[in-house]
């Protein structure tokens, strides 16, 4: 059954490292939903979250060939209930002087940040679960949402 | 010591105890070759006239050896060249190091003359690659890309090294000794007690060798564990010799052009023990109908092989032959002699065999009289078509590193470079590359590398005037649209051999057949031998697209 898994990945910091992994995923026709990427607390290391659409069988096999790449130290699969998952998203909302207090209540329903205010536009930001984040984005979209920017998910074993 | 990057690269490959490179030099290797012109009388290094022969030289030195092959490219379009012979490696798994110049460290990024990032386009055909941007970085960035070309899985390692790099001068300490390898995993005792309550339950066992019984030098143990499990063994191309082929066991290959034997085999067997093995789309066939009626158990080094192309019921991974020297420790003596006799029989019934041509030349009597004077014991090495079926089908390999072909990635091309490198390696041996005339136009400039260094290796052309695998296709599903197969050359083949320096000879009919091969084979020095055939005939059986391994056709 196809469904979204999310893998990390501890790979070295070498030059060329998301290259080798972007492209097997490409060569081997598998999906990347998204991917977040950053050094560690260790800069010799880079810990890279990849959320892979797939059943079973593609997610064992993405798996197994992230594992042979020799920049790649350790991939684990991470379960969904057993993990925090978080992203983080910038929406600028298009304001006009009726919308403009409808939009701080919705902000301040998600606690979201608000981080620009122009006579146009009011920028936001919220970090949360990808569906906290949709559903946020939803409620924008009647008063015209101008540009969304999201992160890929991050994810930590509880 | 304080060498500079170029004796640094020498120094690396000595202690790797290379003996032959192949390359090319260019302008961003002058460092790298006025070094081998100093470490001339250490390292021998063969000039190609095409820097993928080069790289096919190297393959064909480390498929006749099992050692590492090594080749040298300057940048661009030297690098380029490589590609080809580096994705063969990659495709047959065979160990290789393929070292490329590139321009100076200040010049790279800025579409320098012959700059590319050959580290970028060889990524998906590499097991690994690297850049050297920091000469200290450089002695052990070399042993690092021989590790990773042996350990495991072998397969191809690239290192591209900037000119101001090899000019550039470092401290060196040589290692006192090579490394050992990393012991490789070892499947667990419950892992082998799941594979022997299948062993213990069948009646009719089915071994299969892959390239991996040659790369773990397994061939004795899977013999005896043939003996000790009273089974019959299909090989497939890849493996062709790693066991051998003259043992009533033998089933012949298995796959698109296998044997009626092995399809057989396949229906009728109540387990299949594939060995080093990928299960092919040429093996499979049809991987949806493959292995749904017998359990399967599976020995791989790469565990990403299991599961990948067909489904697995047990799955032992490590090297094939610590796995198989266990298993000859826990299994029992088998007596299947019903299913043995069942085997011998279809051996009987169903001989490979082909039809007499019109004008009586038989790639089948050319290459059965060959194996016939050369005692089985010659290195065939093939380009890729119908001559590279009739080569696998016809000669009789009794040994592992005696059949020579590209089967992964099908290289048209392939096949002189790596007899040259073979013969290099095997100076005892007689290496024949057995070739199409189209194959042949795709490297024959090599031939003057053969005269030139007087590598006595036997080019033996099967002419049949057309692209005969391509025009079979044509014939069965294209109702006989011959596009572009007629190759209709006007090449004069002996004259073109005599003008690179080659004996020439010619077989046009079958009183020609063993004279000519004879002759050939009594020569010190290259032969080419256009061997006359005619175009139709056809590689049979042959399991149509789509339809199960079980099912080859046998006329066509």
């Amino acid at each position: 059954m196809e469904k979204e898994y999310i893998l990390s990945v501890l790979a070295h910091n070498n030059a060329g490292v998301l290259l080798r992994i972007s492209g097997l995923f490409s060569r081997r026709c598998y999906n990347i939903k998204s991917i977040v990427a950053a050094q560690t607390v260790d800069p010799e290391y880079s810990e890279i979250l990849i959320v892979v659409q797939g059943d079973e069988r593609i997610v064992r096999q993405v798996d197994k060939q992230l594992s042979k790449l020799v920049d790649i130290e350790e991939v684990t699969i991470l379960s969904w209930e057993n993990s925090v998952v978080r992203e983080h998203l910038l929406l600028k909302a298009r304001r006009t002087p009726e919308n403009s207090e409808k939009l701080v209540e919705i902000a301040n329903v998600f606690h979201a940040g608000i981080l620009n205010v122009s006579p146009e536009s009011m920028v936001l930001e919220l970090t949360g679960s990808p569906s906290e984040l949709d559903s946020f984005t939803e409620l924008y979209k009647p008063y015209g949402i101008l540009k969304v920017l999201r992160t890929g998910s991050m994810a930590m074993e509880k | 010591m304080l060498l500079t990057g170029a004796e640094i690269i020498m120094e690396c490959l000595l202690e790797q105890k290379v003996d032959t490179v192949f390359g090319y030099p260019g302008g961003a290797m002058l460092n790298i070759y006025d070094a081998l012109y100093q470490y001339g009388g250490k390292l021998r290094h063969i000039e190609t006239s095409h820097e993928q022969n080069a790289a096919h030289a190297a393959d064909g030195y480390a498929r006749a050896t099992g050692k590492t092959g090594v080749c040298i490219a300057t940048s661009g379009p030297g690098a380029t060249n490589l590609v080809t012979g580096i994705a063969t490696a990659y495709m047959d798994s065979i160990p290789m190091v393929a070292i490329t110049g590139n321009v100076n460290l200040g010049l790279l990024g800025l579409d320098s003359f012959q700059e590319v990032d050959i580290t970028g386009i060889t990524m998906p055909v590499t097991k690994h690659n690297f850049i050297v941007k920091d000469v200290s970085q450089l002695a052990d960035t070399l042993r690092k890309a021989f590790r990773i070309a042996q350990e495991g899985r072998k397969g191809p390692v690239l290192v591209d090294i900037p000119k101001d790099i090899t000019a550039q001068k470092c401290e060196f300490t040589p290692l006192a000794q090579l490394p050992e390898p990393e012991p490789e995993h070892f499947p667990s005792d419950q892992s082998f007690e799941r594979a022997m309550e299948l062993i213990r339950k069948s009646e009719r066992p089915f071994l299969y060798t892959g390239g991996g019984v040659i790369a773990s030098e397994a061939s004795e143990e899977l013999a005896a564990l043939a003996e000790r499990l009273d089974a019959p063994v299909a090989s497939s191309l890849m493996s062709q010799g790693a066991f051998d082929q003259s043992s009533p066991r033998y089933m012949g290959m298995l796959g698109m052009h296998g044997t009626k034997t092995a399809a057989l085999g396949v229906k009728h067997c109540d387990l299949f023990i594939a060995v080093g093995t990928r299960f092919s789309d040429r093996v499979t066939c049809n991987a949806d109908l493959f292995g749904t009626h017998f359990p399967i158990i599976q020995i791989d080094i790469d565990p990403a092989e299991f599961d990948k192309n067909v489904h697995v019921d047990v799955r032992l991974r490590g090297d094939a032959k610590q796995i198989l020297s266990h298993l000859l420790e826990i299994a029992p003596q088998m007596d299947h002699a019903d299913w043995m006799r069942d085997v011998e029989s279809w051996n009987l019934n169903y001989p490979l065999m082909q039809r007499p041509a019109p004008d009586g030349v038989t790639p089948q009597e050319v290459l059965g009289t060959l194996g016939r004077l050369t005692d089985s014991e010659a290195i065939l090495t093939t380009e890729v078509g119908q001559h590279q079926m009739w080569a696998a089908q016809f000669y009789t390999f009794r040994h592992p590193r005696q059949f020579l072909t590209s089967g992964g990635l099908g290289t048209m091309g392939f096949g002189l470079g790596a007899a040259m490198g073979a013969q290099l390696a095997r100076p005892d041996k007689r290496v024949i590359n057995i070739a199409g005339d189209g194959s042949f136009h795709m490297n024959c400039s090599e031939l003057s590398t053969l005269s030139k260094y007087n590598i006595p290796v036997i080019e033996l052309i099967f002419n049949n005037t057309v692209l005969g695998m391509v025009r079979q296709w044509q014939k069965l599903f294209y109702e006989n649209r011959f596009s572009q197969t007629d190759l209709e050359k006007k090449t004069d083949y002996e004259m073109l051999a005599r003008a690179f320096g080659v004996k020439a000879l010619t077989i046009r009919e079958q009183a020609d057949i063993e004279p000519v091969l004879k002759e050939a084979l009594a020569t010190d020095g290259p032969v080419l031998i256009n061997c006359l055939i005619n175009k139709d005939i056809n590689v049979l059986p042959m399991v149509p697209a789509g339809a199960s391994v079980e099912d080859p056709i046998l006329t066509m």
